[in-house]
């Protein structure tokens, strides 16, 4: 071997559907030196890690996961394109032995587009236990491209799949005579057509007669480039030739499925009829209306129970223990100019200090759904709850990113990304920061307890009431008037359960963790900083800073709900944090006398308490979400649109409630008494 | 002379790449009945006048001038071997070599005379495309027969093998493209069960491994040829699928997932004005009800 060929740096793609193990290949080969963000202006987690081994270096690149590689979604497009634009060495098509039909399909799309390919035959166990068995070798032999069977989960077949991608990188490019599929002179003819109709170059970097074929099978973004670059004269010809020829859509996907069943007909053994799978079982209850119903409520109940008795506990031992305690050693530290004392304790650690000790309920959470994501439980609870999103303009995959928003609004958007429709992934964003969260509702518990005692718990939950009837409302105007286009029927696979990889949900909690201690550590520290460089500007006292102006500019408004200048001041500071509103409040009533429920007394009337609450938990979401509203919607104006509209509606509801309670003072005090202390 | 070589050896290039990439020098002297050296010297040559890409050790592969003239010849003697067996009324075992003779001496003018006369044939007697006159060649079916597994009815396309001997055996089994035969049963010597026109037949390898064949789909007749809505069809009841609508958008989801006319789908669950959930190329998809109303199918048996 000669020198220059010693050290080899090879791309290679993975690519595969959704469910067929992809991620936990590229996992076990790339470890710890993946690299997670997202593809250029787009919200789709870009992945990519090295793999060495001895002089090999693998750059591989974790594709996302398409059914298709025609522009069904933004997905699908991102994977042609990368396919397209960087030319990767080797492409290893990962599929699924249990779904083989269905997986076969895409490869006969990326044999068009990958000059090099090799196919990672993964799930043979899950196959077998499903009473199928696969002749990877026949496949491997009928399609002449290499097959490497694999159990991911269990790492087998890794080595060989390496080994085999870095023989298929000596082979010269498009030399393996890979089996083409046959489409029928028919619909060939029809393709050459609109070949002819292309001038050269006009496809640049997009194979010419691929690119007939996406304009023949419909697919809008190749449609949209063509009719852009082609001279306007020439564009009327070709585009009612398309016309003319709109059953080739469906001719060209049933002439792939009709390749697909020639090589399942070699591949596959028949399946043994009668045979009742596992996953058959448990859909039984999992995907009936009604016990499906039960069933989603009960893991979700035991997901909370679990965020609730291990996270809860353990946040508050950490915000006690480590926050308030490092605050109070701060304050000992006499050498120290009292300036830098105040921002260490108030700016930094109350902020973005008290932000980070939610990681071990964030962590729950991200665990909990990526462990319902991986087991493929997620895709039934979209099933099951699909009736009722319907009438929102949602989808069956918008019911558990909401449900998650009850523990933690931050998961729920970034949940949000298994919804395969922009439109009604843009509706559960913008929804999201309705639901009412932990510190919310911890606020809601604390000032409840404090004016109505064993009413407490009622009025707890009739926020949480209140919130989703808002919820729903605005659902429904925002789906009927404000964003346009129609609701997308719902479409989804249901894959087989299996048995969770714990790596994988390890690794996707991590670094979700990650991204989150990075937002805490910039743009949650600023507005922190920002925070309390207004509590204490001019003269270190919150009672004359800026902060307090702002509140009293706003007492005005304040008074129509019967609050005073400090509630406002709270309520502005549950930006930073939800529960902040609760140390704002103790800081600025720390000089009047009693204890805090006396203070809060004093200041507010029941009405004005009630009222409190309802601004309290309609208010703007805290900065947090709002950084991950920003990330996913890819910009400032949904962001910025959800704090100017929650603002709004927030004083909205509250006023009116407020304005109500005050003229039945009465009514409101013997249903607060009647009930038994 | 030198000209007819070098047809025989892009010919035998090409046929061989079917199969491997690029193509050894061993297996083109095994196929020519020529010693390696030789062939060696021949690729240089081919090679010399842009006709293939040759690496010594790795071996050869066609470049598209070289494909054009190999295709050329290949129609040469596909054209004259049909002449033969169908008007001349030559043994299908016979004919390969006297092609062999023939397809270097074709003159266009002859060329066309035989396309005139064999108008419509799209095959050689053995199974195999006739490329057209621009060097067009449909794509054959590579599956061999001793590669399905049985139960499985196929129809056999072409015969791998031009040696007489086996010609003549497998004609005599009465095996001949077109023909459907059903696959029974695969023997542990590798032997392989078949009936054709109601008689059993064992088959060796060395036999059904020359012959290519292509499953032949077995549909049980509907039971109520009625189009309905997917909509409509009760739980654990089969359908094909007609028509697939839907606006363009969600059409190309659901051929993506498989939902393409003729393909075969299960109801699972199907309950009041909810989504429903199907079990169509053994996967379970759920799709909506507005969905499930434009897609038009026709029941059918179980299978």
């Amino acid at each position: 071997m000669s020198e220059s060929t010693k050290t080899r740096e090879i791309t290679v793609a993975l690519a595969g559907a959704p469910n067929v193990g992809k991620s936990t290949i590229f996992n076990l080969l790339t470890g710890l030196s993946q690299h997670v963000g997202n593809w250029p202006g787009k919200t789709v987690e870009h992945k990519t890690g090295v793999f060495r081994q001895g002089e090999l270096t693998m750059n591989i690149i974790d594709l996302p996961g398409t059914y298709s590689l025609t522009a069904n979604s933004v997905e699908e497009q991102i994977a042609r394109d990368y396919l397209v634009h960087e030319n990767p060495d080797v492409v290893v098509a990962v599929l699924n032995a249990a779904s083989l039909e269905r997986n076969l399909y895409l490869v006969a799309e990326l044999i068009e587009l990958a000059p090099r390919l090799v196919i990672a035959l993964n799930m043979l166990d899950v196959a077998e236990q499903q009473g199928m068995k696969i002749d990877s070798e026949a496949l491997s032999r009928t399609l002449n491209i290499p097959v490497v069977p694999i159990v991911a989960r269990a790492n087998r077949g890794l080595r060989e799949l390496v080994t085999q991608v870095e023989q298929e990188c000596n082979t010269a490019a498009g030399l393996r005579n890979v089996k083409h599929i046959e489409y029928g002179s028919e619909i060939t003819d029809v393709i050459d057509h609109v070949d002819r109709l292309l001038e050269d170059g006009i496809t640049a970097r997009y194979p010419k007669h691929w690119t007939a074929m996406k304009l023949l099978e419909g697919d809008e973004q190749i449609n949209k480039l063509i009719k852009a670059r082609m001279p306007a004269e020439r564009w009327p010809a070709l585009d009612s030739y398309l016309r003319e020829h709109e059953s080739a859509a469906v001719t060209i996907a049933t002439l792939r499925y009709e390749w697909v069943e020639r090589m399942m007909a070699v591949a596959q053994q028949k399946r043994r009829v009668g045979q009742v799978s596992l996953t058959e079982k448990i859909d039984r209850a999992a995907t009936h209306p009604v016990l499906g119903i039960f069933m989603l409520i009960a893991i979700l109940g035991a997901m909370y129970w679990l965020v609730f008795s291990i996270g809860v506990p353990v946040q508050q031992f950490l915000d006690v223990n480590l926050i308030e305690r490092t605050r109070d050693f701060i304050y000992t530290l006499s050498y120290m100019p009292q300036w830098l004392q105040g921002f260490l304790a108030d700016g930094v650690l109350s902020g973005a200090g008290t932000v980070l000790t939610f990681i071990p309920i964030l962590f729950f959470f991200f665990a909990a759904w990526a462990f319902l994501e991986d087991t493929g439980y997620t895709s039934r609870a979209a099933f099951v709850t699909d009736r009722f999103m319907h009438a929102l303009g949602l989808h069956g995959k918008s019911c558990l990113p909401l449900v998650l928003g009850f523990g933690c609004n931050v998961p729920a958007i970034f949940g949000t990304r298994i919804i395969d429709s922009p439109r009604a992934r843009l509706l559960t964003i913008l929804l999201t920061p309705l639901v009412p969260c932990t510190g919310r509702m911890a606020v809601i518990a604390i000032i409840a307890a404090a004016f109505f005692g064993s009413a407490a718990v009622l009025i707890s939950i009739g926020m949480i009431i209140l919130s989703l009837l808002i919820l729903a409302i605005v659902g429904l105007i925002l789906n009927r008037f404000v964003i346009r286009g129609k609701s997308s029927a719902l479409i989804m696979e249901l894959p087989l359960y299996h048995v969770p990889d714990l790596k994988l949900i390890g690794m996707v909690t991590w670094q979700n963790i990650l991204a989150f201690i990075k937002r805490a550590g910039t743009v949650i520290l600023a507005v922190s900083i920002l925070v309390w460089l207004l509590s204490v500007i001019p003269n270190g006292n919150i009672n004359n800073s800026i902060l307090s102006d702002i509140g009293r500019w706003l007492e005005p408004l304040g008074r129509l709900m019967g609050l005073n200048w400090q509630m406002m001041v709270a309520l502005l500071s549950s930006f930073v944090a939800k529960e902040n509103t609760i140390a704002t409040l103790g800081v600025m009533l720390s000089g009047s006398s009693g204890d805090f429920t006396q203070q809060l007394k004093a200041i507010l009337t029941p009405a004005a308490a009630v009222a409190f609450l309802v601004v309290q938990v309609l208010f703007i979401p805290c900065v947090a979400t709002i950084a991950a509203i920003r990330q996913e919607t890819g910009g400032w104006k949904w962001p910025a649109l959800v704090l100017v509209f929650q603002m709004v509606l927030a004083f909205a509801v509250a006023i009116p409630v407020y304005q109500v309670l005050r003229l039945f003072p009465g009514l409101f005090f013997s249903f607060c008494t009647v009930l038994p202390s | 002379m030198e000209s007819e070589r070098i047809e025989e050896y892009l010919e035998a290039i090409y046929k061989r790449q079917g199969r491997e990439t690029p193509v050894s020098t061993s297996s083109l002297a095994a196929d020519l009945r020529v010693s390696q050296p030789a062939v060696t010297d021949m690729l240089r040559t081919l090679e010399n006048k842009g006709l293939i890409d040759y690496k010594s050790r790795r071996g050869a592969a066609l470049t598209s001038t070289g494909e054009k003239m190999a295709l050329a010849v290949i129609r040469r003697h596909r054209l004259w071997e049909r002449f033969l067996t169908d008007v001349l009324g030559m043994k299908w075992d016979k004919v390969h070599a006297e092609a062999c003779r023939l397809e270097h001496a074709t003159s266009p003018d002859m060329e066309k005379g035989l396309s005139g006369i064999l108008s419509g044939i799209d095959t050689c007697p053995h199974g195999h495309s006739i490329p057209d006159e621009k060097g067009n060649i449909k794509p054959e079916k590579t599956t061999l027969l001793s590669e399905f597994r049985p139960p499985q009815k196929v129809r056999i396309l072409a015969i791998r093998n031009e040696d007489p001997r086996v010609l003549r055996g497998i004609e005599k089994l009465g095996l001949r493209p077109g023909v459907v035969v059903s696959v029974l049963k695969k023997n542990r010597d590798g032997s392989l069960d078949i009936e054709l026109q109601n008689e059993k037949i064992t088959l060796d390898n060395a036999t059904s491994s020359v012959l290519t064949a292509e499953p032949v789909p077995v549909i049980s007749p509907p039971i109520d040829e009625a189009e309905i809505a997917l909509g409509e069809l009760p739980p654990g009841e089969f359908a094909v699928i007609k028509v697939c609508g839907g606006g363009r958008g969600s059409l190309g989801r659901c051929l993506s997932l498989g939902f393409t006319p003729g393909s075969i789908i299960k109801m699972v669950e199907n309950y009041h004005r909810g989504p429903v959930l199907v079990r169509v190329h053994d996967t379970e998809v759920a799709i909506g009800r507005q969905l499930a109303e434009k897609i038009s199918v026709v029941r059918k048996a179980a299978s």
